[in-house]
């Protein structure tokens, strides 16, 4: 038995020592790509804190933190309980091979790297949620939800699959109503309309700038590295949205300064790429580094470690109670352009509409292996491309780093299409490597 | 005098080189990628200029393409080796070809490229982390068979009735030829089943999407007439094959490095 323990002292240790050196090499990666605002450290910072440093979440007040997974769980309840969410989606390799020993094979790898930061034991901000909220969306996470109890205390929440009928909003309603004592339970505090009105203006704070940040990040050309942007928006899962909220409102300023200087990080003819697909979670930034180390700017991406977790806000209608209950039960569905809906025709709409405000030139469509629900959404998105005469190419990862260079000659593939076709001339032709070679 | 150029293509297995002055293809070379690229590539550069009697910088320009196209640094610049095989087609190409698409049978890898009327690159697809539907497919089969790589081919066309060959992975498919070998079936059955496996393996590629044109054979695989006969068969359709296709690559780059060496 002692035997055992030790071993699993020992695997612990092996276990941080991988991790940490891993999620610290991604993280200068994308901190050396050109003028990084200096309004984006904090961001770094905590990623930092969390997945090198190991620390727990920094909190004046102490309050407890909940764990929760995808962007159905709406985080407004937990302020409102008198605790703070914290997004356990992960993008570890060293624990997705973890998780790999009790998951099935052809299951997505993010579902692995959180089993296995469970089983690990070893991440300071998994460790600390005294309770996981697991959403019931696709087949991985339904079944992630009964596996992953028994190493975290974890209330499954249901998601109802069809979302355009009012019957569909009620279902999740009741579903929200039966989460309400679960958090009060675990936080000891009880949810007033006057916390939930508090909780709903938290998270809107952080949805404001959010829409600000938005503003700046559409600019042709670039006032930021996308990498950056995707880093940036992975640390809103371990930071409080309040926190969160403060920092962004620095960087807008800073995004602000920057146009005003006319101060880019892109030059004219580098392509703009949208990323859509599977989840990039930290610290798999890779699809974002390598466009952006090949040569394109990354302008936009349609995920929901993104901007889709933040996009659209809360809508209070009837400031009472139940309405602000209902209020939360519809952003939490349907504006979500989540494949685990039957029907996400909003995906495509939403797409074509960042391509218009982003001025994009060509998608990268990421698609985690074992991620069926994004996979089929390929070939719809591929057809609507065509029509906009938008090139797209699907590419397939792991979490593993044995693809890159399958990934980056892809990617480079792609960027070079792009060049050729936006500017076919000589001229265009001539700059397509530049800086390429010293 | 007009200048050279030279496209060079550093493969997994060979190093392929083609020469080119006025937009014409003077020479091509191959020589086996070996454990030092760059040397390769540099002894390649050092013949070529001795047997037309020029110097280095006589040479326009060099592109690289393929693998090792990122350490060969004899090379001006690099291309992707989707755009040096698109480019290569419109020097590679028969007549009669009416772009659409390349399908690239290369010694690790396997590659669709779709091309517009224009030969510009709509779109592409590759193989994935698997060998079963390139070239080192056909050496390791050769190899059990014991006949060459260049007699596989002739051979195939020989057979009565093609062997069934189910693998999908190269170690597996030569475990699954073992023991057709060990049944005593005709070698030339063996052969001509493995062109047709491999020629499924990369039309289950093929995007549904991307029908339109002329297909084209292009790479080392396509020197092989049994997986151009087992690909006509497939498809259900004629399949052209690139003058020079496993320079193909090198060409392209060649054609690119005039073009940028021109400007």
């Amino acid at each position: 038995m002692s035997e055992t323990i030790q071993s699993g002292h020992r695997r612990q240790e092996l276990f941080i020592k991988k991790s940490t050196r891993v999620a610290a090499s991604y993280l200068n990666r994308a901190k050396a790509l050109s003028e990084m605002p200096e309004a984006a450290k904090p961001f770094f910072n905590v990623l930092e804190d969390t997945y090198v440093k190991l620390r727990e979440l920094s909190e004046k007040e102490s309050r407890k933190t909940i764990g929760t997974l995808c962007v159905m769980v709406p985080s407004e309840l937990i302020y409102a309980a008198g605790a703070v969410p914290v997004r356990l989606c992960s993008g570890s390799y060293t624990a997705y091979s973890i998780g790999d020993d009790t998951i099935p094979r052809d299951a997505c790898p993010l579902v692995k790297a959180v089993m296995g930061f469970g089983e690990i034991k070893a991440l300071p901000v998994f460790e600390q949620c005294s309770l996981l909220v697991a959403p019931v969306t696709c087949d991985c996470k339904k079944k992630l939800a009964g596996v992953i109890d028994s190493v975290k205390n974890t209330v499954p929440l249901h998601i109802p699959p069809l979302k355009k009928e009012d019957a569909d909003t009620e279902v999740f309603l009741r579903e929200l109503y039966r989460l309400i004592p679960v958090l009060e339970g675990a936080t000891g505090r009880e949810i007033t309309a006057g916390s939930l009105a508090q909780g709903i203006n938290i998270v809107g704070e952080a949805q404001y700038e959010m829409s600000e940040f938005l503003w700046y990040r559409r600019h042709d050309p670039a006032l930021l590295h996308g990498t950056q942007v995707m880093a940036i928006m992975n640390a809103y899962s371990y930071m409080p949205a309040d926190a969160w909220a403060r920092q962004m409102h620095r960087l807008n300023r800073e995004m602000k300064s920057r146009l005003e200087q006319g101060k880019f990080v892109s030059r004219k003819n580098q392509p703009r790429i949208l990323v859509t697909g599977s989840p990039i979670a930290f610290p798999n930034l890779k699809i974002p580094l390598l466009i952006e180390e090949m040569g394109g700017i990354l302008a936009a991406d349609e995920t929901c470690m993104g901007e889709r977790g933040l996009y659209d806000p809360v809508s209070v209608i009837d400031p009472g109670f139940d309405g602000m209950m209902r209020a939360l039960a519809s952003r939490y569905t349907k504006p979500c352009t989540c494949p685990v809906f039957v029907d996400n025709s909003q995906r495509v709409y939403r797409i074509r509409q960042m391509i218009r405000e982003h001025k994009i030139q060509g998608i990268i469509y990421h698609v985690l292996r074992g991620c069926l629900v994004y996979d089929y959404e390929y070939q719809i998105m591929e057809e609507e491309m065509g029509k906009l005469n938008v090139p797209i190419i699907r590419v397939e990862s792991d979490y593993n780093e044995e693809d890159v260079e399958q990934l980056r000659i892809r990617i480079e593939a792609f960027i070079e299409l792009i060049k050729l076709k936006e500017y076919a001339d000589l001229q265009g032709w001539k700059n397509l490597n530049k800086n390429k070679r010293k | 005098m007009g200048k050279y150029y030279l496209g060079l293509d550093g493969g997994s297995t060979y190093l392929k080189a083609a020469f080119l002055k006025d937009g014409k293809i003077v020479n091509t070379v191959v020589l086996p990628t070996g454990i030092d690229n760059s040397a390769t590539a540099k002894k390649i550069v050092a013949a070529l200029c001795k047997k037309y009697e020029i110097n280095r910088s006589d040479i326009g320009y060099i592109m690289a393409t393929g693998y090792s196209r990122k350490i060969l640094d004899v090379a001006d610049d690099d291309i992707s080796e989707i755009t040096a095989h698109a480019y290569g087609v419109r020097l590679t190409a028969p007549k009669e070809y009416n772009p659409g698409m390349v399908v690239d049978i290369g010694g690790q890898d396997s590659k669709i490229i779709y091309l517009d009327g224009n030969y510009n690159v709509k779109n592409f697809t590759m193989n994935d982390k698997c060998a079963a539907g390139t070239g080192k497919f056909m050496e390791v089969i050769a190899q059990i068979l014991e006949t060459t790589i260049d007699q596989v081919g002739p051979l195939s066309l020989e057979s009565t009735a093609p062997c069934d060959i189910n693998s999908t992975c190269v170690v597996f498919a030569q475990s699954e030829v073992i023991s057709l070998v060990a049944r005593k079936s005709d070698r030339r059955d063996i052969l001509a089943g493995m062109h047709l496996s491999m020629a499924k393996r990369i039309i289950k590629m093929i995007k549904k999407s991307e029908k339109g044109g002329d297909i084209l054979m292009t790479g080392g695989g396509a020197l092989n007439i049994g997986i151009h006969r087992a690909f006509e068969e497939e498809m259900m359709r004629d399949v052209y094959v690139a003058k020079y296709p496993q320079f193909n690559g090198a060409v392209g780059a060649a054609l690119i490095a005039s073009e940028r060496g021109g400007a």
